[in-house]
Order: structure tokens, then sequence, then C-alpha cells
């Protein structure tokens, strides 16, 4: 064992100076265009977090160095169509590229795809290929190869996850020319585009993943601007610099290869331990903050606090609409203003996190930022409406009607990720205070309970999603014999405007659509919105130029460490 | 005595099989299973689930799984993770000596500070010295190890920077996570070489020696701890098991490699073959080590080889 | 060890006629030690019996104005992140842990002292299958046994009591096992049966009675381990979540907060120490005085 990666290490040195030797040619012109591509993005720079662009320029002095880069669980796998873990995503995103970009305006811009057409019909999309592509183990990148990709992912063989879902409604790919795909979908789909751009639909090398089989998650092989080195599971993850790397999507300033040498991805699962090494200089980043530490890590003139709000659905608490006797809205409405959000983002998050108002997070296409503080807390309206539904305070302050007690079911998944059971154990306490006995069921198995028994009155949950139309499979009537939606919501008006949304051509008209849609999930108080993620990083103030993509994924093609 | 060791290998065998066996029952009443890990519940439409389940093999009966799992296994072949497909044994190769090495710098701990302790509190029986050897001792049992493991880190390593926080490589990271651990064990074998010297030390023939005129150092180093080794060796055979069990908690707290961090997060994913596999290695390091101590007594006491 | 060592030699040099002072002062010493562990386990039990007497607040009550206050005089352990006063979480939450500890040393000292009981005194083929049983369960860690019980189960309390318990098992079937066969082998016994006394007879009259000590010793030294036990699994985020936390929980947590908020789990961590440190003294002071010939040493 020892031996093999001190032979990697040494492989890694040898090619590191080899990189460092080519480095000053291919930078200078990769300057250049990493400047037009900066004057291209504009917003996308600036909701990248608040990171020194300038001095990634200086590029001459950066050059080299590895990055320690502190993650907080391991991955599961490398496989981007396999993966199911956001954590994996961090990892992924340096090895593969997509074949779109989505910028944080919403826009889709080319990347491994110079240029794409749609049909009439919005069901085929003919994209045109970057030429001067190659996969780390150097096969060429060109229309066969995303045929396989996509078809990988249909393939049950795969046992593709969330990537299947991502894909849908894709049906077949056909190869035009050596450098022209076109993609049939089933039905249309205003979300494809942007599904294209995640990390989870990157591209991988044909000839790597037929060698490797079901493997291939642990040796990975992709475009991107960092190659795999080695992975030791539940330790360290290693990737070192793509030195032909020249077709960066223009959300970064450099196109060309990145600037250091590699990054260490360490796993270190307890928050204390991975803040406080980088604090104490033993790693130079780490990811996923936790509040306490952010407030104290902002006051820190030694360190940097990067964030990025997370896009897609915040964190929702959805009722169970088929169960009595929270079908009624004004039951539901009597917890939304029985319930603090404001007291409970500011206790647990300490006010770290932004609070949500809407179904769908700001920075999602079609948000509604007119929902913005539309709701107050208002306890004297709650135990009004629960009056007037008849439901009576008992002997022990749990109301009671017709012999039966007024309890909620709140369902939260283990383990405590993100504080979500510390928001059941402060909402337990603001419910008893309008007369409702909340019991709080810690589980497991959240398939189960959740999804196939739907034995809840409250759960959260929450999405990253690039387009709007992840509010369909949460709101949308469901079939019968698949799975139920979150809130079992069913709603002809709302399954009608939920459709068009998905096909609606007119991005104005969409994102009306959308407006309407939100306003009518929180009128009718069908979810409680409750916190935007954000992913943060702690660093060190000599490392710069990370910055995150549309879904607040980082991406370190600009990164630098500062010796 | 090799037909002696022939079957306690025998039954050691019976044991292990066993234990598969129990494993293998109790992931299969699990709820749920490795899709949930796989999959996200929010994005999975029932065929996807339903679809993978049969891929994986886990859509059979009880009686099935095992069969196709034990069949493999004989012919050495412990399949691969369902949830990563990586080979179990790959797994397995790549953790184990991180926990190995972790095990064997914890009893090192456990051995040096419960014998200092423990010979301490004998020799000063009832005094102030005993009273605190014995309560430093029990700290070590009462403490949870994952708050005693964060202390640690935070003084020893982020506060002083002596020793590294994390990672599983070289001997610097080794020294927290063993001190963490191997106090645990210390704990009770100052409980033990205590009362086996105090035992000891009113036998007849230390009385006897006593009166020969030898000095107290000499029967307390010479005697009376000597024969005072046998149930602490013995206990190294229990604090094995106690430790592969800790590995759970501290390589998670350390940030380490290993087997108990595999095992925990293959339990939590009802990862099948992942858990049977190291079950069935850890298995044979406990059993192994029981037959090495049960065989050590005869070196360090004449009095068994003469009856065995 | 050379402290070890002047020790001995002031020990001898103050002579045999010094003795019998000399243990009077040891014994004063070990008995202190014995008093306090014992004042420390009542007042926990106290405080799980009647915590409102006890607690300043109530331990739900979240003062949202005042979070994560270092201690106090308003606060005595300062307050968590929910703004509860962190003493009055931890007077009331001793109940929920001293119920783990309490409970599943029940059910796994009664469910391994029959095992073993069985075991050791029908002795035969089923003394053969009931052990090799318990060095099945033996070779799996008790951790990932409670830890696959728990998560089977889901976290309750009844569900975590039984997983610690289940996991404990082993230990007293073993110790069960052995003291009922070496009080079988006594000469007593053999006499009684050869006066015609029948076997369940000289069990109940005779072996049982002689066999549980031991095993009472180990229960209450179980107490401890249970509860730790009961706090691994908190950690490894299979523990309770109930609107008043146990110690466990409250432990784990709080140790995200330790660089920001020491005094989060450092008071939670001290009360599972001390009340297990205790309950080991006492233990440990039992198993001397149970055991015939500490009785003569100790004199």
């Amino acid at each position: 064992m020892k031996n093999r990666y001190s032979f990697r290490r040494t492989a890694t040195v040898l090619i590191a100076l080899a990189l460092a030797l080519s480095a000053c040619a291919t930078n200078n012109t990769a300057n250049n265009t990493s400047n037009n591509a900066a004057a291209n993005t504009g917003s996308g720079a600036a909701a990248a977090g608040d990171t020194k662009e300038t001095a990634a320029d200086d590029t001459a002095a950066a050059q080299g160095g590895e990055l320690s880069y502190a993650l907080a669980t391991s991955p599961d796998s490398l496989d981007p169509h396999r993966s199911g873990l956001a954590v994996a995503v961090r990892v992924i995103r340096t090895i593969y590229d997509s074949l779109v970009v989505q910028l944080p305006d919403n826009s889709i811009k080319p990347w491994l795809a110079t240029s794409w057409t749609v049909s009439e019909d919005g069901k085929s999309y003919t994209f045109k290929l970057r030429e001067d592509v190659k996969f780390h183990d150097g096969t060429p990148f060109n229309a066969e190869a995303v045929k396989y990709n996509f078809d990988r992912i249909l393939d049950s063989a795969t046992k593709a996850a969330n990537a299947a879902a991502l894909l849908a409604p894709y049906q077949s790919s056909e190869v035009i020319d050596e450098y022209t795909v076109k993609l049939n979908l089933a039905t249309p789909s205003r979300a494809f585009l942007g599904n294209l751009s995640q990390a989870l639909l990157g591209i991988v090398s044909p000839t790597a993943a037929k060698k490797d089989g079901d493997q291939f998650g642990q040796h990975p092989v992709g475009t991107g601007p960092y190659k795999f080195v080695s992975w030791q599971e539940n330790a360290e993850i290693k990737v070192a610099r793509n030195e032909s790397y020249a077709w960066a999507p223009e959300i970064v300033k450099n196109t060309g290869a990145p600037y250091l040498d590699g990054i260490a991805f360490k796993i270190v699962p307890e928050e204390a331990t991975r803040i406080g090494s980088v604090q104490s200089g033993q790693v130079l980043a780490g990811e996923t903050v936790p509040p306490q530490n952010i407030v104290a890590l902002k006051s820190d003139p030694n360190f940097q606090l990067l964030s990025a709000n997370t896009v897609g659905l915040p964190y929702t608490l959805f009722f169970n609409l088929e169960r009595a006797p929270w079908n009624d809205a004004k039951a539901r409405q009597a917890v939304k203003y029985a319930v603090d959000v404001d007291a409970i983002v500011k206790t647990l998050y300490l006010g770290t996190y932004d609070r949500a108002w809407s179904p769908l997070t700001p920075g999602t296409f079609g948000y509604d930022a007119t929902l913005e503080n539309s709701v107050k807390p208002d306890i004297e309206k709650a135990n009004a409406l629960l009056d007037e539904l008849g439901w009576t305070k008992g002997a022990d302050g749990i109301r009671e009607k017709d012999g039966k007690k007024l309890t909620l079911q709140y369902v939260d998944a283990t383990p405590n990720r993100e504080k979500r059971n510390d928001i059941a154990v402060i909402i337990q306490q603001q419910l008893k205070a309008i007369g409702i006995a909340v019991n709080v069921e810690i589980t497991k198995d959240v398939r189960t309970v959740v999804f196939t028994n739907g034995a809840y009155d409250l759960y959260g949950n929450s999405q990253v999603n690039s387009d709007p139309n992840a509010l369909y499979a949460f709101y949308h009537t469901y079939d019968p014999k698949g799975r139920a939606s979150l809130s079992r919501l069913s709603d002809p008006a709302i399954d009608k405007l939920l459709e068009q949304g998905l096909v609606e051509p007119d991005d104005t008209k969409r994102a009306e659509i959308y407006k309407e849609i939100q306003h009518y999930i929180v009128d009718q108080a069908i979810v409680l919105p409750i916190y935007v993620f954000p992913y943060t990083v702690a660093a060190a103030k000599s490392v710069e130029g990370i910055v995150f993509d549309s879904l607040g994924y980082p991406l370190f093609n600009d990164a630098t460490v500062k010796p | 005595m090799a037909r002696l060791l022939a079957g306690r290998v025998l039954s050691s065998a019976l044991v292990i099989l066993g234990s598969l066996v129990l494993v293998f029952a109790i992931l299969y009443v699990l709820p749920g299973d490795p899709t949930d890990t796989i999959l996200d519940p929010a994005v999975a439409t029932p065929e996807m689930v339903a679809n993978l389940r049969a891929q994986l093999g886990v859509d059979q009966p009880f009686h099935i799984q095992f069969i196709r799992y034990f069949e493999k296994m004989i012919q050495g072949d412990f399949g691969q993770s369902l949830v990563t497909s990586e080979p179990v044994l790959d797994k397995i190769v790549e953790h184990f000596p991180a926990t190995i090495a972790l095990t064997v710098a914890s009893s090192l701990v456990s051995v040096t500070v419960g014998l200092v302790l423990g010979v301490l509190s004998a020799v000063h029986r009832n005094r102030l010295i005993d009273i605190v050897a014995r309560i430093i001792g029990l700290f070590g049992i009462s403490m949870p190890t994952f708050w005693s493991g964060i202390l640690l880190i935070v003084l020893f390593s982020l506060q002083l920077g002596w020793f590294p926080a994390m990672g599983s490589n070289g001997w610097r990271t080794l020294v927290l996570p063993a001190i963490t651990l191997g106090i645990v064990g210390a704990g009770f074998i100052v409980r033990m070489v205590r009362s086996s010297m105090l035992d000891i030390i009113d036998e007849q023939f230390i009385v006897t020696l006593r009166s020969k005129g030898l000095t107290e150092r000499a029967i307390m180093y010479r005697h009376a701890l000597r024969n005072a080794l046998i149930p602490a060796v013995t206990m190294i055979g229990m604090i094995v098991g106690e430790m592969l069990a800790g590995t759970v908690v501290i390589e998670t707290v350390f940030s380490r490699q290993g087997i108990g961090r595999i095992i925990s997060d293959a339990l939590m994913a009802k990862d099948l073959p992942v858990v049977q596999g190291v079950i069935f290695f850890s298995a044979i390091v406990y059993v192994a080590v029981n037959l090495l101590v049960d065989l050590s007594y005869s070196v360090i006491d004449p009095r068994v080889r003469r009856s065995t | 060890m050379r402290e070890a060592i002047t020790a001995k030699a002031v020990w001898r040099e103050r002579g045999r006629r010094q003795l019998a002072s000399l243990r009077f002062r040891r014994i004063a010493a070990a008995d202190a030690l014995l008093v306090l562990a014992g004042a420390v386990v009542l007042l926990i039990i106290a405080c799980a019996i009647v915590p409102g007497w006890i607690a300043p607040y109530a331990p739900t009550e979240m003062l949202t104005d005042n979070i994560l206050k270092p201690p106090s005089t308003d606060h005595l352990f300062g307050t968590d992140y929910f703004g509860r006063d962190i003493f009055s979480v931890v007077v009331h939450g001793s109940r929920d842990s001293l119920f783990i500890g309490f409970a599943s040393v029940l059910i796994g000292g009664l469910a391994g002292g029959i095992i073993g009981a069985v075991s050791g005194y029908v002795g035969g083929i089923a003394d053969t299958i009931l052990m090799r049983c318990n060095d099945i369960l033996m070779t799996i860690p008790g951790i990932l046994l409670a830890l696959a019980i728990a998560g089977a189960l889901g976290p309750g309390m009844f569900n975590i009591v039984l997983a610690v318990a289940v996991a404990s098992i082993p230990g007293y079937a073993r110790v069960m096992r052995a003291q009922i066969i070496s009080i079988k082998s006594r000469t007593f016994i053999a006499a009684s049966s050869s006066m015609g006394a029948s076997p369940m007879h000289i069990f109940w009259r005779h072996v049982l009675p002689n066999a549980l000590s031991p095993l009472l010793v180990m229960a209450t030294i179980g107490i401890g381990t249970s509860i730790l036990t009961g706090s691994g699994l908190s950690f490894l985020g299979l523990g309770l979540l109930r609107e008043v936390p146990d110690w466990g929980t409250l432990l784990s947590q709080g140790r995200g907060y330790l660089t920001v908020a020491w005094w989060m789990c450092t008071f939670p961590g001290l009360a599972i120490t001390l009340f297990v440190l205790a309950v080991n003294i006492i233990g440990d002071r039992l198993r001397d005085d149970m055991d015939p010939k500490k009785r003569r040493v100790r004199g």
C-alpha cells in the first residue's frame, strides 16, 4: 500500500514539474481569453462570492501549489451517472465537464458544445461540439462519446441514480457527424438544457467507462480541468491539473489549465475538527461551515469565508394534504401564523442562513420577490383560525374536537443535517403555544415512512435544481400508480400551470406562470418555506479564486494558493 | 495440545459462521435497502427503485440472498459493495491496516498505563496514590470516547499543534486516537492488575518470601507483578474486542480510514456484502487474538503449561 | 516508578507499630471516596425523580434572546443554541439517561443471567448451544449490534434500551455461567444433593443466591456502560430526540460548539462522566467487599 502511494506521490511531483515547465506559454493565451470571458459573465463573477478576482489574474506569481480542501462527508462514487450525493458533485465537477453551462443569471452558455439548435416541436436538440477536446486518457471527445454517455445513463446495468431523473425525457441520440449530435426527447422540456449543465450529466470517457465497468466510479476519467490521481476511501481524494485543458466555460476566467498543481480533498466529518483544522493551518480550506463558526470566522482577519446560496427549492416543510385536519387550508394557515421562521433562522443559524419566503429560492428562474416579508407571525390570528374550525383548548392546553386531540406528526430524517432536527424541536414548542401537540418522529427510513406510507403531516425537504420545473415533482397531481408527491396536492389549475411552465417558450410568460404557482402555494399554506442553504467555505487568506457555479458548487479553475 | 488447538479452531469457525448468519438476519430485517443511499428518494421514481433493487439482488427472499452470498464466499469471493460496486476484499485490504495499527497502538497505551497505574495502586494499597491511580483509571472508562477524543483534538492539535487532527498516514496521526481509545482499556487493566496483585501479596508463598527477609520491593516487582501479568494478558483478549468496537466512533472523530467507519456506514446503508466481509474479518481477528492469549498463558505461567 | 519506590520505603520505615493507625486512615480515605460517589449518585437520582424542584427553568423554555450565553449567576451552566438553560436541561435530562442505564441493565442482566444460569446449571448440549450462541454475539462488537438494532427499530426510548441491553447480554451470561459452575462443584451442593433435595430446590435455595453477587456488581458497573453506549448511539445519529434531551443527545449536539461555546458540551459531558465514575467506584467497592479473599485482606 505504502509503496503505491509514494509511487503516486512521486508521479504527481514529476507531472507537476513538467507542468510548471510548460506553464508560461499556455498561460499567456489563457489569460487573454479569460479576460474576455470575464467581460461576458459580469453578474456571474459577482454572484460567485466575494473572491479577490483581480489577484487571481496575477497568474505568474500564483502558479502551482496544492490546495487542501476538507469535505464534510465521503463521496459515494466519482461516476457522475451513479452518484447521488452533493458532496461527490464537488469532486466530480473538477473531473468532468458538461455540454453546456448555466450562468447565475440562468442563461445557458457553451461548454463542450459550441452551439445548439432546438427543433420546432421542442423535442430534439442538435449540438455542435468542440473539436479540440480530449479525455484524460487520450480518448477524443466527439458525438459518439456524447451518445455513449446518455445511452449509458438509460442502460439499467449502469445503475444510474439521480442522473437518470435529470436526463428525462431523453430518448435517444443520433450521431450526425463526428462533432454533431442530435438528442431526441419524448416530450418537450424547458428544463432539459439546464439539467444538461449539471455535473451529474457530466461526460465520462467511453473508453474508461467500458473498461472499468462497475468500478469506473473508483477510476474516474473525464475531460475536466483536473485529472483523478488517487482515492483513499474516507480519507483523501487527490486530483491533479489537466495540463491540456483549454475549454473552460465562461463562468470562470481562466479558460486554460488550472493554476493549482492539484487539490487534495480531505474527508473530515466532525465539524469542530474540520473548521478547526482550517484555523490551525492543517488544511487551507474547509466546506460546510456551521453557523456558529461562520460568525467567528467573519470577524477573524486571518481567514475568509466564501459563500454561495444554493438554487432550486429551499428547505421547505411540506404538509401532507391527504391527512385531516391539515387538508383544510385554515388549519395550515394557523400553523403558518404560529411558526416564527425568523426566530428559527436567528437562533439555529445565527442569521447566517437567509430565510426562505417562496417554494423557490432567489436565483431560480421565475422566483417571485414580492412574496418576501408577506408573512408575519400572528398568534392571535392562528388561534382565531383554529377556534373557527371548532378546535377548543383542553385542560392540558392542547386543542380538541369531538374528543380528538389536535396533533401534528412531524417527520424528519437522521442524521441531523443542517440542524433540521432542531427545527422540529423549535416548531414543537411554537405550536404548543396555540394548542397543537407536535409529535416529532426522527427516522432513518424516509422512503418507507414518507414516500411509501405517507405517515406524516409535516416533512421537510430541499432540492438543488437549475430550473423552476423542479416544482412539478412536488406539486403536480401524482400518478396513483407511481410515487406520491411530497405535498400530495391535487389541483387541476396548478397542474395546468405546471404543464405550461414546462413547455412555454417565452421567458416572460414562463416567469409569470411560475409566479402564479408560487403565490398559490404560499397563500394556501401548502408548505412552510424555512431557509435557503448557503454553501460555505472557510479558507486561509492565501487561497484565492474559488468561485461557485449557478447551483452553488465550487469551481477551482481560477483558484490559486499563495506560497 | 495439537488436538486442543484443532478443536478450538473448529469451534471458532462455527462461531464465525454463526455470526455471519446472525448479521445477515439482522440486516435483512433492517428497514430500507441500499437504493435509499444510492437514489435520492425525492427524485427516484418507483420504477427506478425497483430496477435498481433487481440489479442489486436485494429483492430476493432471505434464504436466496444468503445462499448466493455464501456460495461465493466459500470460493473466496466476498462480493462487491452494493453502493459503490467496489470489491469488498479491496475495501478490507485498504482499511484493515489502519484499524490494526490503531488497535495495536491503543493496546500498547492500555497495557502501559494500566500496568503502571495498577502496580502503583496495589503497592500503595488504600493510600492517596492508590485512590488517585484508580480514579485516573476509572476516568478512562467513564468518559464517552467521542467527547474525550474531541477534547484531545482541540487541545493538542488545534491549540498546541502537536499532532494532526485527522488522517491515518504516519505515527503522528496515531497518537491522539490511540490515547483516546487506550485509556478505556487502561481502566480495565488497572482494576485487574490491582486486584490480582493484592490477591497474590496475601498468598502463602509471598508471606514465606517475606519471612525469608526479601525486601518488599523485590517481592512486589519480582514476584507479585509477574504473577499479576497473567490476568492482564487475559484482559488484552477482551480489550481487543472492545477496541474493534471503539473504532466505530474513534475513526469518525479523528477522520481516519478504517473498518469501524466503513462498517457503520455500510450498516446504515444496508450494504450487506461489506458488513458481512468486515464482520467476517474482524471476527477472525477477535477469535485469533483470544486463541493466542490462551496459548500465551502456558508461556507465562508454568502451572498452566503443566495442566494442558 | 521512582515515586512508588520511595513511597514504599517510607511505608517500611514506619514499621508495623504504626500499622493500626495507618490502616484506620487508609480506610477512612477509601470510605470518603465511597461516600462521595454515593452522594453523586443519590443527587443525580434525585434530579431524575424530582427535576422540577432543582431546575430553575423549564427544560423546554427557549429564551431566544439569550442564546449561547456563557455560565453566569442566572444560568449556572450557560445557555445552548435554543436559548435553553443548560443546567435545567441537564437536570431534567438525567431522567432519560438514567432510565436508559437502569432499564437496559435490568433487561440485559436478566436475559444474560437466565442464559448463563441455564447454561451453567443444566450443562451438556444446552450449555454448548447457548455458549456458542453467546460467542457469536461476542464476536460482533456491542456498539454495532446496538447500531443495527436501533437502526432496525427506529429511534425510540424503548428501542434504544433494547439495543443497549442486547449488546450487554453476552457479558452477563458468561459471568453467570462461570459462577454457577463453580458453585455447583462445591461440597455443600453435593451434600444437599445426596440428602435427596431436588435439583430445582438446590438451584433456588443454594446455587442462585450464591451466584448472584458478581452479577449484581457487574450490573452496577453496567449502568454506567449502558449510558455510555447510549451516548455513542447519539453520536452516530441514532439517539433519541425527545422534548427533553438526554445527556448523550445534549453532548452530541453540543460537540460542534466546543470552540465557540465550550459550556454546551462540557456540562452534559461532566454529568455523564461523574455519574459513570461514581457508579464504577461503588461497583469496585462492592466487588472487593463481596470477595471473601479481599475481605480477609482488608482486615
